[in-house]
């Protein structure tokens, strides 16, 4: 309904944008065009198809890609959740150790360090991120590709889930699951080191609090080892607040592809969003706005089933 | 009168130096709004060249003494560009957390201390706007009005006023409680003084915290926007859309992209040291 209602309040007449000259010199070509997406009903009457289309999981077409909207979403959205689930997994890789570092040395050197690690981290707008790590990794070592999902010289596998990381395994094929995951690591890279801080920040207080309970007394006047009480009795309960982080994440990550994949040409929604915004591609607005909070509904989810799995209070 | 005054001052400075880290906070983001003030008054007088005129250097010079960030490749000096968009970024961010700020406050106040229907709409709503990610809702909004300043600020707008009314809520809702607030409820003040006198006042430092952190988001939020051509139309200078501008010559002239988009950075940086020292302050005060 937003989405609807934001897309067509947009002022600027799509028929310009989508045909350019052609539709002043063939005033029939226009016609068509409006005909064929209601351009000229009322506006309830435009809501009712793209809600009858919507439910039918029909979402609309669009003139920019030359194709249904749901294609274009099928095409480019297995792109951005490889990146999305790698970025989570390395964000986790990064913030919760240095979490974990930065509560046991609380107030020494390394904490502080770690502190201005991940301030520097969340305080950097993406883009910069994405630059800055192409500058090092590719333009100062040479280390990995600039851009793109696969290398013009790497066969792209046999389509199975659309997912080249996945595809390239069922395929058996090393060298393109290589190539992939190469061309997979700066975008994923940047987004993680944007947002693992939120996580280093929670766990380390997370973790000061629950040192300081009671039941952690009693664990190490019975005479537990210290690891045994940090990592057992701490870090579990510490873990916790981390998850409420889930939402807050997928947001940042979901943003972030925007900038990630237009800079690294990562053929996914990021990227498509962006060209959609420049062609006034109403249908693919609407589609991937609609699309983003699908995705922080499900994290949202995922999130609420993973407290119970942490939190053994909580039964769902 | 006096007396509270200088109480208040002292307060205020503790607050300010709660510890090293507040402190730089407050010396970077003073630093940096009186720069911004400077440059709004000054105008083309004060930054060391004019930022749309071309030529005053050879093009793509290195960083030196002269041009301290280098030359752009039509020879603008990329220091004086970033300097002068100073005023404009950071009048964003006044204005977009302010108006949201006192809206979200009012709106969040009054829910929580009253409940029932207008609480239960004003929470769903937003419910909503908290779904969809705020630079995609920003982003589709600036589209539906159009490129510009001030566009863009509606549309941050729009989409910026929801965490200031749930905390505002939160916490009104924590006040209610108080017995202080009992007392002026059965000594029959009407329910507008209560909230002015005193349900707002108390509820004040934790948001101040938050805005001060907030700033910051905004900067980046905007950044964002301008970097994909939504702000101010070139050849104003801008910093994110000088980032998209520049990031071409990453490999010839890595320090055009990257002067601008550090400066955002240490500007995100300077707010969320202050806002994180005066949230820290005020819960301990809190703890006390």
């Amino acid at each position: 309904m937003i989405t609807f209602t934001l897309s067509h309040l947009i002022s600027s007449d799509p028929i310009v944008a989508w045909l350019g000259r052609a539709a002043s010199i063939h005033p029939e070509l226009a016609a068509a065009y409006a005909k064929r997406f209601h351009l000229h009903d009322p506006l309830y009457v435009q809501f009712y198809y793209y809600l009858a289309g919507l439910l039918q999981g029909d979402l609309g077409y669009s003139v920019y890609k030359g194709e249904p909207v749901s294609q274009a979403i099928a095409q480019t959205l297995p792109y951005t959740l490889q990146i999305a689930v790698f970025s989570i997994v390395l964000t986790l890789v990064i913030g919760i150790p240095l979490g974990v570092l930065a509560a046991q040395y609380h107030r020494k050197p390394a904490d502080f360090s770690i502190r201005a690690f991940y301030l520097a981290g969340i305080s950097s707008p993406a883009f910069l991120l994405c630059l800055f790590l192409l500058l090092v990794f590719t333009y100062t070592f040479h280390v990995l590709p600039s851009g793109g999902a696969l290398s013009p010289d790497v066969l792209s596998p046999p389509n199975v889930t659309g997912f080249v990381v996945i595809d390239s395994l069922i395929a058996g094929d090393w060298t393109t699951f290589g190539d992939a995951l190469a061309h997979l690591i700066m975008p994923s890279l940047a987004l993680a080191l944007g947002v693992f801080g939120y996580v280093t920040r929670v766990l380390r207080a997370s973790i000061l609090d629950v040192l300081r309970t009671n039941y952690i007394r009693t664990a190490r006047a019975k005479g537990l080892a210290e690891n045994s009480v940090f990592f057992k009795h701490a870090l579990r309960n510490a873990m916790i607040p981390v998850v409420t982080l889930a939402s807050l994440l997928t947001a940042w990550l979901v943003t972030g592809t925007l900038f990630a994949e237009t800079i690294f040409t990562y053929p996914g929604v990021g990227q498509y969003a962006v060209q959609a915004l420049s062609s006034l591609d109403y249908p693919s607005i609407l589609a991937i706005t609609l699309v983003f909070a699908l995705i922080i509904v499900f994290a949202n989810l995922v999130a609420d089933i993973l407290y119970a799995v942490v939190d053994p209070e909580i039964r769902l | 009168m006096n007396k509270s005054n200088n109480a208040r001052v002292h307060q205020l400075v503790e607050l300010l130096t709660f510890n090293n880290e507040t402190k730089l906070g407050f010396v970077l983001v003073a630093g940096i709004i009186i720069a911004a003030i400077i440059v709004a008054i000054g105008k083309t007088s004060v930054v060391p060249y004019n930022p749309i005129e071309q030529n005053t250097g050879p093009a793509l010079a290195q960083p030196s003494l002269e041009h301290l960030f280098g030359t752009d490749i039509t020879g603008r000096d990329v220091f004086s560009r970033v300097l002068y968009a100073t005023p404009n970024d950071i009048m964003v961010s006044f204005v977009v957390v302010g108006v949201s700020f006192a809206f979200g406050a009012l709106m969040g106040v009054v829910a929580g201390y009253r409940g029932g229907m207008l609480d239960e709409v004003l929470m769903r709503s937003t419910d909503v706007i908290f779904a969809i990610p705020a630079l995609v809702l920003a982003i589709s909004i600036a589209v539906i009005l159009g490129p510009g300043l001030v566009n863009m600020m509606y549309a941050l707008l729009i989409i910026w006023w929801p965490p200031y009314a749930r905390l505002a809520r939160g916490e009104a809702l924590r006040v209610s409680h108080f017995n202080y607030v009992e007392a002026a409820k059965a000594s029959g003040l009407r329910t507008g003084t209560i909230l002015r006198r005193h349900v707002l006042p108390n509820i004040l430092s934790p948001m101040v915290a938050y805005a001060t952190i907030d700033m910051g988001s905004v900067v980046i939020i905007y950044a964002g926007l301008s970097y994909l051509g939504l702000s101010i139309r070139p050849p104003a200078p801008e910093w994110g859309a000088m980032v998209s501008a520049y990031q071409d010559f990453l490999v010839s002239a890595p320090w055009l992209p990257l002067f601008p988009a550090l400066v955002i950075g240490i500007v995100v940086v300077a707010f969320s040291l202050l806002g994180d020292g005066i949230r820290d302050a005020v819960e301990a005060s809190r703890i006390g």
